[in-house]
């Protein structure tokens, strides 16, 4: 046994001293309390009586001074911090390493999670340790840094939980003499020889949804179809039972016989009206890792775009907005034009004296306090160069001739396209809460309207301003956002803490579901899925042939000074309760 | 404390009267009667005359009848002396339980007045202390009640040497109701046996209450003794307060053992019962009251 605290003798002494103050306490005689009787006629006759004393009443002294003295024993005991290390602990510095991935969470043989043998041999290294002591994972990084307090250690290891984490860093610290590394192995990884490795593997069978989203149909009346794919990672064959939501109705319930190491895809037609949530569901009778039992997607363009569009004279182009089935177009004049909060707004030729609070597309704007001043004309502008900005996805600009473009010129907006002389032809501003597209041309002035490439290009600009695309990630983690994102919300409601730099809003998306991400009044969603075939086959590990050391199932994996505090309190609790009743002393 | 009846009860007393097994010679006229030929209303014989008789109760009709003449003889109706002894030891300090043997001590003052009853009081503990005779006819219970107000409890109780003081003064035979706790060192029996000996009816009424028959804490308690200052350290365990109460119980079923023994009336009146059940249910059930 090695204590954390203190040298073995004084342990020993602090818990004698203890034991000692205990018995001393328990034989101080207190002052009982006075009570005034009628007479002591009754009591004499009760205490001179020669009564036959049971057996607990000769014993119950002696039991209530052995557990006074256990308890001063085990707090004194917890104070020194014991631990089940061998052999005087060293001074040096240690790094303790969990591998946070998905795999982790695998339920073993014993009913236990591999995370939970790991986390009870990080605490079982972090006591014995002696010296500082750091702890990491393989998700995080470095999350307590190296400290002499093992209690640290041990808040730092509650808070943890599998995250990922599969292609991160490998963490490090300076000066540390010894690295554990404790892991299943599902996750192949190049690691010094000198960690010591300590493996939770132990193979398990897993079903999973390794590949699941939405997607235009292929072929027949369909408006879209979802894709699923189905392994089954077990040494045996399994009958799995597949279900696919839409909302909260289900489209598709069926059951699968897979072999061992089988995988099925599946397509699921998608009606044209309907929700644009999807969720697809495993059961199966051999399945360890539930994480990767449900896998989200969101279907685009299933919900369609609110848009106002804000001109004297629409002409042609309320028509041809709106004759795509997934915008729904609303015309005001600019003097009865109202900022709402909903959808996008099309100014045309126009701008409001303040910022729409919402995603616009400009198009010949005039000059602005809040957006810029137009620059120079150009007659007959060329559309020569263009960027991969999904705005300009499938335009093609050889089909589009502009008789005339104004320039336009504003610090929060970066040109896309530009003419052969330089001028912007369309600009696009995402920055903090500000998300807008500028068309330096009029539609009179151009033969946009006749062109192949308007569709396109103003449903692109639409899609973009108003339903952003995030797409699925197939691994919960960061993620990098638009700068306009100002708000992201889990799958449970609760605001994702966002980080901002000059270009981007990353965001870290630790569970799988669908997060909802806000960027300047347009609102897109995130997919995010465990399965994968990399970290769903938790039967195979990379630490075969490898020195690593097995961690055995079992134990209470709770550090001994938190055993002895809990034992310590039951003892004071039951000593309360029976002295309580008279049943001790 | 204030001992003050409200109209309906004492109503209600008025039509109750003391019960006495026996009938006693008393000093004045009364309704009660008594054990010899008197000036009563109720006809009880006839006897011969013999000269110095009062004509006025010849029965001449007998005469006429008879040729002989006899005189009428009457029951003598008399008022009944009742000696209340209030304990008025330490032991009877607790004020629920001292409040009900004065209250229930008013109750029978009232009853005893009210049908011309010659009443005693005798607060007594070690020895019988200042002893009151209220008068008679019942407007004297304020007299009473202003006597049982003033008394307060001092000093050990004594029942033999109440008792042997009590017997020094030559006293008329009557009914003797003893109000206590009963808990004398020196134990009951000699002071009732003595005061039975007296000639005396005896009614004991044991007055107890929640403390005495439960000691209410547990662990380690210095029990001060109220009467003589003894101090006794006890570490009261469920099973020592457990005997406490069948001590204290046996205790009871000895006084009512030995009132039934010596053919001594026993009611027992705790503190926590109501005291116009205790007057008007349980005197009446132990025939003390009819």
């Amino acid at each position: 046994m090695s204590f954390g605290t203190m040298a073995a003798w004084q342990a020993v002494g602090l818990v004698a001293v203890a034991a000692a103050a205990a018995w001393l306490l328990f034989r101080i005689k207190v002052r009982p309390p006075r009570v005034q009787v009628p007479t002591l006629l009754l009591w004499r006759r009760v205490l001179d009586q020669i009564r036959e004393m049971t057996w607990w009443e000769r014993v119950r002294r002696a039991v209530s001074l052995a557990a006074t003295i256990l308890i001063a024993v085990v707090l004194a005991l917890a104070v020194t911090r014991p631990g089940p290390g061998a052999g005087p602990a060293s001074q040096g510095r240690t790094l303790i390493v969990l591998d946070s991935s998905w795999s982790m969470a695998a339920r073993t043989s014993t009913g236990e999670t591999r995370w939970q043998r790991a986390v009870r041999q990080a605490r079982t290294l972090a006591a014995a340790a002696g010296g500082d002591v750091a702890l990491a994972t393989t998700a995080d990084g470095l999350v307590e840094a190296p400290t002499s307090d093992v209690a640290l250690i041990e808040t730092a290891i509650d808070r943890l939980a599998p995250s990922g984490g599969e292609d991160t860093a490998w963490p490090r610290v300076p000066g540390a003499d010894r690295v554990h590394f404790i892991t299943d192995g599902a996750t192949e990884r190049v690691v010094d020889t000198a960690i010591t490795i300590h493996s939770v593997f132990e193979a398990a069978p897993n079903v999973a949804i390794v590949a699941f989203g939405a997607r235009p149909a292929s072929a027949g009346a369909a408006a879209g179809e979802a894709y699923v794919q189905v392994a089954n990672y077990a040494t045996s064959p399994q009958k799995v039972k597949l279900t696919v939501s839409r909302g909260t109705s289900v489209i598709s319930s069926n059951s699968v016989d897979l072999a061992a190491g089988e995988a099925v895809s599946q397509v699921v037609p998608l009606a044209a009206a309907g929700g644009a949530r999807l969720m697809a569901r495993v059961e199966a009778p051999d399945d360890s890792l539930a994480e990767d039992n449900e896998a989200f997607a969101w279907i685009d363009g299933a919900d369609p775009i609110e848009v106002t569009l804000v001109s004297e004279n629409p002409g042609a182009l309320a028509g041809l907005i709106g004759s795509d089935s997934r915008v729904r177009v609303t015309h005001v004049k600019p003097a009865d034009y109202r900022v709402s909060r909903e959808g996008v707004v099309i100014f045309d030729r126009w701008l409001p004296a303040e910022p729409p609070g919402r995603p616009a597309l400009a198009i010949a704007p005039p000059d602005s306090a809040w957006l810029g001043h137009k620059t120079t004309d150009e007659r007959f502008a060329r559309w020569t160069r263009g960027g991969n900005h999904p705005v300009l996805a499938g335009v093609d600009p050889l089909t589009v001739d502009m008789r005339r473009v104004t320039g336009y010129e504003s610090a929060d907006l970066a040109p896309l396209a530009r003419s052969e002389k330089g001028t912007p032809l369309i600009s696009v501003g995402d920055t903090n809460d500000r998300r807008l597209v500028v068309w330096t041309f009029a539609l009179a002035d151009t033969n946009l309207a006749n062109a192949p490439g308007f569709p396109v290009l103003a449903g692109n600009t639409l899609e973009w301003l108003g339903r952003p695309s995030y797409g699925v990630l197939r691994k919960p983690g960061p993620v990098r956002l638009p700068p306009s994102t100002s708000r992201v919300v889990s799958p449970a409601g609760q605001p994702v803490p966002l980080v901002r730099t000059a270009d981007a809003v990353v965001a870290r998306l630790p569970q799988p579901g669908l997060y909802l991400v806000d960027a300047a009044g347009s609102r897109g969603v995130i997919g995010v899925n465990v399965g994968d075939p990399q970290i769903s086959n938790v039967s195979r590990s990379s630490l075969a042939g490898l020195p690593v050391s097995q961690v055995a199932s079992g134990g209470a994996g709770r550090p001994w000074w938190m055993l002895a505090v809990a034992l310590g309190f039951v003892l004071v609790a039951a000593e309360w309760w029976t002295w309580q009743r008279r049943v001790t002393v | 404390m204030a001992l003050r009846f409200e109209d309906d009860f004492l109503k209600k007393l008025e039509y109750l009267h003391v019960v006495s097994k026996r009938a006693f010679v008393g000093q004045n006229r009364a309704d009660r009667l008594a054990p010899k030929r008197g000036r009563g209303l109720e006809f009880a014989d006839h006897r011969g005359y013999t000269p110095g008789d009062d004509f006025r109760q010849i029965d001449w009709k007998a005469y006429k009848r008879l040729g002989k003449l006899l005189l009428r003889l009457y029951d003598e109706e008399q008022d009944l002396p009742i000696y209340l002894f209030i304990d008025s030891s330490q032991s009877m300090r607790e004020p629920a339980k001292f409040d009900q043997a004065r209250r229930i001590a008013a109750a029978l003052c009232y009853i005893g007045l009210a049908h011309l009853d010659r009443i005693t009081i005798l607060p007594f503990d070690k020895v019988v202390g200042q002893e009151v005779q209220p008068g008679r006819g019942k407007g004297r219970i304020f007299r009473v009640f202003e006597m049982l107000e003033a008394m307060d409890t001092a000093g050990p109780t004594n029942f033999r040497e109440t008792f042997v003081k009590f017997a020094t003064r030559p006293r008329q035979q009557g009914l003797a109701v003893v109000i206590s706790d009963f808990l004398d060192p020196n134990g009951f029996e000699p002071g009732l046996k003595m005061l039975a000996s007296m000639g005396h009816d005896i009614f004991v009424v044991h007055v107890a209450s929640q403390a005495d028959r439960n000691p209410g804490a547990l662990g380690d308690l210095r029990f001060v003794d109220a009467e003589t200052g003894d101090i006794r350290d006890v570490d009261v365990t469920p099973a020592l307060a457990k005997a406490y109460g069948e001590a204290w119980q046996a205790h009871a079923d000895e006084l009512a053992s030995f009132c039934g023994r010596y053919n001594l009336g026993y009611v027992r009146a705790d503190a926590e019962e109501a005291f116009d059940t205790i007057i008007l249910k349980t005197f009446r059930k132990g025939r003390f009251l009819a």
